[in-house]
């Protein structure tokens, strides 16, 4: 099941370690490369903007917001691969994510740490931005709790620690099997990070116990996160926005952005971290299957915000659509359409789910969609409100687009920085995918095959 | 048992929509659209009085103006049949006020005059307020202003110089408002009909709006409220605004 | 002398077998350690309380009271009144509620985790490298040389690699 040799037990400790341990000039050269670009693309462009304002970016009355919403609802989008793959298959006993969940779980929580710095880089103010937390201060002044972004807050918060605290409590005897063979500074790390964990039953079932609960509280957390995020828009009224489709609709959308991102990130796992015999044409194939599944029920979405729209008759609802099918953002619209809803049918063809390159392209593909499709959810309905005298277009300006360029490289640099210091395969989850060792034959002079009673 | 009275009691307050029974005085403004003539003196006034900054040529270009009392145009048919209507748009303190929910910081609030209070000291700038309001009139500070030489003499010492990142609108010149009550309060009566008026209602040459208390049955606003023609724009919405719009008579000549 | 008999073996089910007899034989519980959490342990040695489930749950519950109280506490202490609406709406305060009920629930599930499993292990307890890799462990703590005898004999005799004498806690 595992490719084409066989693995031991053995071969997956050694493998893993080496992952860690060993690094060489390519390595350093693309950290190098990322942080680079981090800090040249996102945090000098930030800089410049809070020294002059938000008017650095492309944001105009009335489309106050921009790229930066957007962004902040893709990485958060992006952040439900790790939940469904870890959470969700753990559930249902699936074999195939073993290998694959504990680098999706850390794609969800870098993808929460960028989403958290783009919500500072959002706000005018974000020096002030920790007013939104509740704490006891001496205004004696407590955030407004009726507020949707104040949901924002709480379930962020709340997602961010639980996925944490998975992602850690799952990597607790992975911690434990490198902490034996490695020295040094790592050894050290590890010996803290394990926690003395030893691998006895007691320590196992106490373990599983609480790692199945968390996954049992974190599926409705991931689940209502996404849906809170939706009624920052929701819960307005402008035309566009003010919709009920909207929670099933960003909460599809994330699973299905987040889902790519795992195939493109196993992708490259797998060819530079030497990870070939773990990560195979079977996962692929199977994260190929989810891809159509969650595409088909994401077009089937947008089909119904279509013609609920049309079928309103509402003025104001027939011009967000009409303007978000042939108004300025028109050619974004059919590309998303084109990347999101059309060329993820490739995915019907078992020989396309298994070749990894066009899995690859497909899944890059399928994010830019995404990242279009939020982006249009902000511009198109911010654009077009209800009095025709404030209609105005927006385009983001090279501020914004660098400051999302180095988002992504901000995800790269720790998701980088992550394969160094975590094992990003889960050690006992994939042996347990292997045969059981079975026992050798005695062999021992003069000592008889003991036959066991049981 | 009176603590549990007590409770109940204050549980009910707490649970009132909107939580005023009724406003300390409702502050109301009449727009008549039949009088106003576009030519935007109310606009110069209210930039003049609560120190709107100028935004300059490039800022206008790239769509960041800062009106807080705007006029729309809306013109039908081509040159020389053109029938050309105004709207003075301000905020229009709604009772239900979408933009009020939604600011995580409690920057923006009702206040028992049933004004819409902006608190630029605790806005952090999220912008939602903006999103989330149907008439658009909420302005955000995209960078600081600053007044040339000599408009800074001009600045009114009663209003604040808002800094970058900080959302703000029409008031109803809280200002004078607040100056109103308190010289009422010396004099030890209510504020009388036409004691306060805002800088667009003092300027508006066409005497096309007209502001005051409409718990005040005799007020010149409650008046004029009655009018048939009165509608407030974008009913649909549910916002419960305290501007009320007098719909301009079309007649057909020839 | 209290001691530690640890033996090694290669597969789980020599271990399990192994454990059981040594359970069968009258000594303390053995503890069976292993690089992946076995099946059917519980026949061999007997099911284990669930004691993390009632953290789990008065976390819940508290953190249900703390999210409402939270939210309606502190619309309470400054009144100030928006959009219409009450100062404590019931469906906001709902979601509060909503998420700090699951953030306490996963930190007391946590604790009670952490708890449960006594961590962190501030001692140094018993444990052989090799079975974090591929072997798999069964110690059992044996109070004289006696015992220790008898221990070694029934490892052998299911088809332990190595034995080791180890002292220390379990």
């Amino acid at each position: 099941m595992q490719g084409e040799r066989e693995i031991s037990y053995a071969d997956v400790n050694r493998d893993v370690v080496r992952s860690l341990v060993e690094t060489g000039s390519k390595y350093y050269i693309t950290l190098g490369i990322s942080a680079t670009v981090t800090l040249l693309c996102f945090f000098f462009p930030w800089f410049y903007q809070l020294h002059y304002g938000i008017g650095a970016a492309g944001m105009n009355q009335p489309t106050v917001w921009g790229t930066y919403l957007a962004s902040f609802i893709f990485w958060i989008g992006l952040s439900h691969s790790g939940t469904l793959l870890s959470c969700v298959l753990h559930l249902t006993n699936s074999e195939w994510r073993k290998a694959m969940y504990r680098s999706a779980e850390a794609m969800t929580l870098f993808s929460l740490l960028v989403a958290a710095t783009m919500v500072m880089v959002h706000v005018g103010r974000p020096w002030f931005v920790h007013w939104a937390v509740p704490y006891p201060n001496q205004m004696e002044m407590w955030p407004n709790f009726r507020s949707p972004l104040m949901f924002d807050v709480m379930a962020i918060t709340t997602y961010l620690t639980g996925s944490s605290i998975f992602i850690y409590m799952g990597s607790i005897p992975d911690f434990a099997a490198v902490r034996d063979r490695t020295t040094g500074w790592r050894h050290h790390m590890y010996v803290l990070l394990s926690l003395g964990w030893r691998g006895t039953d007691t320590e196992w079932h106490r373990l599983g116990w609480a790692y199945t609960f968390l996954a049992v509280l974190i599926i409705p957390l991931a689940v209502s996160v996404h849906s809170i995020v939706s009624w920052d828009f929701a819960l307005s009224v402008v035309p566009a926005l003010h919709q009920t489709i909207f929670a099933p609709y960003f909460v599809v959308g994330a699973i299905y952005s987040g889902t790519a991102g795992i195939v493109t990130v196993m992708y490259f796992l797998r060819k530079y971290m030497n990870f070939e015999h773990y990560i195979t044409k079977l996962h692929f194939d199977n994260l190929g299957k989810l891809l159509l599944v969650l595409s088909l029920i994401w077009t089937y979405i947008n089909a119904v915000e279509l013609f609920t729209g049309w079928y309103s008759e509402t003025s104001f609802e027939i011009e967000a659509l009409r303007y978000k099918l042939f108004g300025f953002y028109a050619p974004l619209y059919w590309e998303m359409i084109l990347f999101c809803a059309v060329a993820p049918l490739l995915l019907i063809s078992k020989r396309f789910r298994t070749s990894f390159v066009p899995m690859l392209i497909l899944s890059i593909a399928i994010n830019i969609g995404m990242y279009t499709e939020r982006f249009l959810i902000v511009a198109t309905s911010l654009s077009r409100q209800y009095l025709p005298d404030s209609w105005r277009v927006y385009v983001p300006s090279f501020v914004e687009i660098s400051i999302l360029v180095g988002s992504l490289a901000m995800f790269i640099t720790l998701f980088l920085i992550f394969v160094k210091i975590f094992p990003s395969v889960s050690i006992y989850e994939v042996k347990e995918t292997l045969p059981e060792p079975e026992p050798k034959p005695q062999t021992k002079a003069g000592v008889p095959e003991w036959q066991p009673t049981r | 048992m009176s603590f549990i009275d007590n409770f109940l009691a204050r549980w009910q307050e707490y649970r009132e929509p909107g939580y005023y029974k009724e406003f300390d005085y409702a502050w109301t403004m009449t727009i008549d659209l039949d009088r106003c003539t576009g030519c935007e003196a109310c606009v110069t006034a209210c930039q003049a009085e609560n120190n709107i900054p100028i935004v300059g040529e490039r800022g206008l270009a790239q769509g960041r103006e800062m009106q807080w009392m705007r006029i729309e145009r809306y013109w039908e048919g081509e040159y020389p049949d053109i029938k050309l209507g105004f709207i003075p748009m301000l905020c229009q303190h709604c009772d239900a006020a979408p933009c009020e929910t939604v600011c995580p910081v409690s920057a923006t609030y009702h206040n028992q005059d049933g004004l819409n209070a902006q608190v630029y000291n605790r806005c952090i700038g999220t912008r939602s307020c903006a999103v989330y309001c149907p008439y658009e009139v909420r302005y955000f500070n995209y960078n600081n202003h600053h007044w040339d030489a000599p408009l800074d003499e001009q600045l009114n010492p009663d209003v604040s110089v808002r800094e970058k990142g900080v959302m703000e609108k029409c008031t109803f010149c809280i200002q004078r408002i607040r100056q109103a009550k308190d010289t009422a309060k010396d004099e030890e009566r209510r504020v009388g009909d036409g004691d306060v008026q805002p800088a667009c209602v003092q300027t508006c040459p066409a005497e096309a709006l007209v502001f005051g208390d409409r718990n005040d049955p005799q007020s010149q606003v409650s008046q004029s409220m009655n009018d048939p023609r009165a509608y407030h724009v974008l009913e649909e919405v549910n916002t419960a605004p305290s501007v009320v719009y007098l719909k301009k008579v079309e007649t057909d000549a020839g | 002398m209290a001691t530690n008999a640890l033996g090694l073996f290669d597969a789980p089910s020599t271990a399990l077998a192994a454990a059981g007899e040594l359970k069968g034989a009258g000594f303390d519980t053995p503890s069976v350690i292993s690089p992946i959490p076995l099946h059917g342990i519980e026949e061999v040695l007997g099911k284990k309380k669930d004691v993390i489930r009632r953290f789990s749950f008065f976390g819940g519950i508290f953190g249900a009271l703390f999210g409402f109280t939270l939210a309606a506490g502190t619309a309470v202490l400054y009144l100030h009144p928006t959009g219409g609406r009450p100062i404590i709406p019931i469906p906001p305060f709902l979601i509060i509620t909503y998420e700090m009920t699951i953030l306490l629930g996963i930190l007391a599930t946590v604790i009670g985790f952490l708890v449960s499993a006594r961590f962190p292990a501030f001692r140094e307890r018993l444990y052989v490298p090799e079975a974090a890799v591929d072997k798999f462990a069964v110690a059992v703590s044996c109070k004289d040389a006696e015992g220790y005898r008898r221990a070694e004999e029934i490892m052998r005799g299911a088809g332990a690699e190595e034995i080791r004498e180890l002292e220390g806690a379990d």
